[in-house]
């Protein structure tokens, strides 16, 4: 009986756990350099590192462009598409961000 | 015998009026929470924030800089910002002025998201009625895109106000935290100054607004005294939107500049916005 208890006790602190690192909000900006290429810059709320978050560059018809994932420093750098394009930051289920091109500027 | 007396009277009134309104560095930017990066403008005075007062001249600053720093596992970047101050006269209401400096900075410097940590070391000022000099190490941190990144930590200064709280997200009718160091250690019961900015500068005229936010009922609100507890902390309530100085004063180990006392004082700005 009290193990049963203890298991619930330590599923409910896991629970928490779990739903904490979700209250931290994804950020993510990107900037035009101006030579063509575009940089993207992640975290979240709390700071925490962006590294590995995977980032899609999707056309108007949800076509993925290019993909890659966020570097040590948080950062992604592509060559601009020729067409308008969506950014997105997937961090998560519920978490992802989407920039569109044309807020994205110098 | 009356003009003598009357001089007199004005001596003293003078005198009241510069011990009960506090000198303060200001470093000044309209907005502390940006949405994106942008271009931003600055005026660095040596004034009287709450009352409009005389502001008094400055000396080239012997530093002026910012740190980038963007969150876990970034490295953190500094930017030498002498190169655009410009210097100017400040004027205020009464037609009073004195040398102060301007900086318009590009784009590039606060592209990234993040936390910026503007500090400005001016150069020491002789401060003729006590005879000695003031120097007033000033931080404004503001950020861009909601990233945060070390806001709360040390700049390594020799003396400094170290935020508790972010001092660029703050709701009207909250408070704030700080701790003041001195060569990176507390300062229990540190004396403290708190003043609101309630004449906002006016960059493009070099000139404070000469309609103020709020009127005081008497002195003790235009320069708040308070002390620190026994760890080195502060605590401030904000109860209306805009910028509030938080100075921490004679942190000096009795230092001396031009054979006199030097007050080493570490000022940080805060600012609150309405819900």
């Amino acid at each position: 009986m009290k193990e049963a208890l203890m298991y619930k006790l330590i599923t409910f602190l896991l629970l928490i756990a779990a739903s904490h690192s979700y209250a931290h909000s994804p950020i993510c900006d990107c900037y035009d350099n101006g030579d063509e290429t575009i940089s993207c810059e992640g975290g979240f709320s709390d700071g925490g590192s962006a590294a590995g978050i995977e980032i899609h560059i999707i056309d108007q018809s949800g076509k993925i462009l290019i993909q890659g994932e966020m570097s040590e420093y948080s950062e992604y750098t592509f060559d601009k598409p020729a067409v308008d394009y969506w950014v997105q930051y997937l961090a998560g289920e519920g978490h992802t961000i989407e920039i569109d091109s044309r807020d994205i500027e110098y | 015998m009356r003009k003598t007396v009357n001089y007199f009277i004005a001596s003293i009134i003078m005198v009241l009026s510069s011990t009960s309104h506090a000198h303060f560095q200001m470093l000044y930017t309209p907005d502390a929470a940006l949405a994106k990066g942008q271009e931003t403008s600055w005026a660095l005075i040596f004034s009287h924030p709450f009352s409009n007062g005389y502001p008094m001249d400055m000396g080239e600053p012997e530093a002026f800089y910012v740190v980038h720093d963007r969150g876990e596992d970034i490295p953190n970047k500094t930017t030498d910002l002498k190169k655009h101050l410009e210097a100017v006269q400040w004027t205020n209401s009464d037609n009073e002025s004195a040398s102060a400096f301007v900086a318009n900075l590009p784009k590039s410097i606060t592209r990234s998201i993040g936390d910026y940590n503007f500090v400005l070391t001016p150069s020491p000022y002789y401060e003729a009625e006590e005879d000695k000099y003031i120097q007033q190490i000033t931080k404004t941190v503001i950020n861009v895109g909601g990233a945060p990144g070390a806001w709360d930590q040390p700049l390594g200064l020799p003396v400094e106000i170290v935020p508790l709280d972010k001092p660029y997200a703050n709701w009207v009718g909250g408070v704030f935290r700080a701790v003041v160091l001195s060569n990176g250690k507390p300062v229990p019961h540190a004396e403290i100054e708190i003043e609101y900015l309630n004449h906002d500068p006016l960059l493009e005229k070099n000139t404070f607004d000469p309609v103020g936010k709020v009127t005081p009922p008497q002195d003790s609100f235009v320069t708040m005294s308070i002390r620190a507890n026994a760890q080195g902390e502060v605590m401030i309530g904000l109860p209306k939107a805009g910028w509030w100085g938080i100075c921490a004063l004679d942190l000096d180990d009795g230092q001396l500049y031009n054979k006199k006392e030097l007050s080493l004082d570490a000022v940080l700005w805060v600012r609150a916005y309405d819900m």
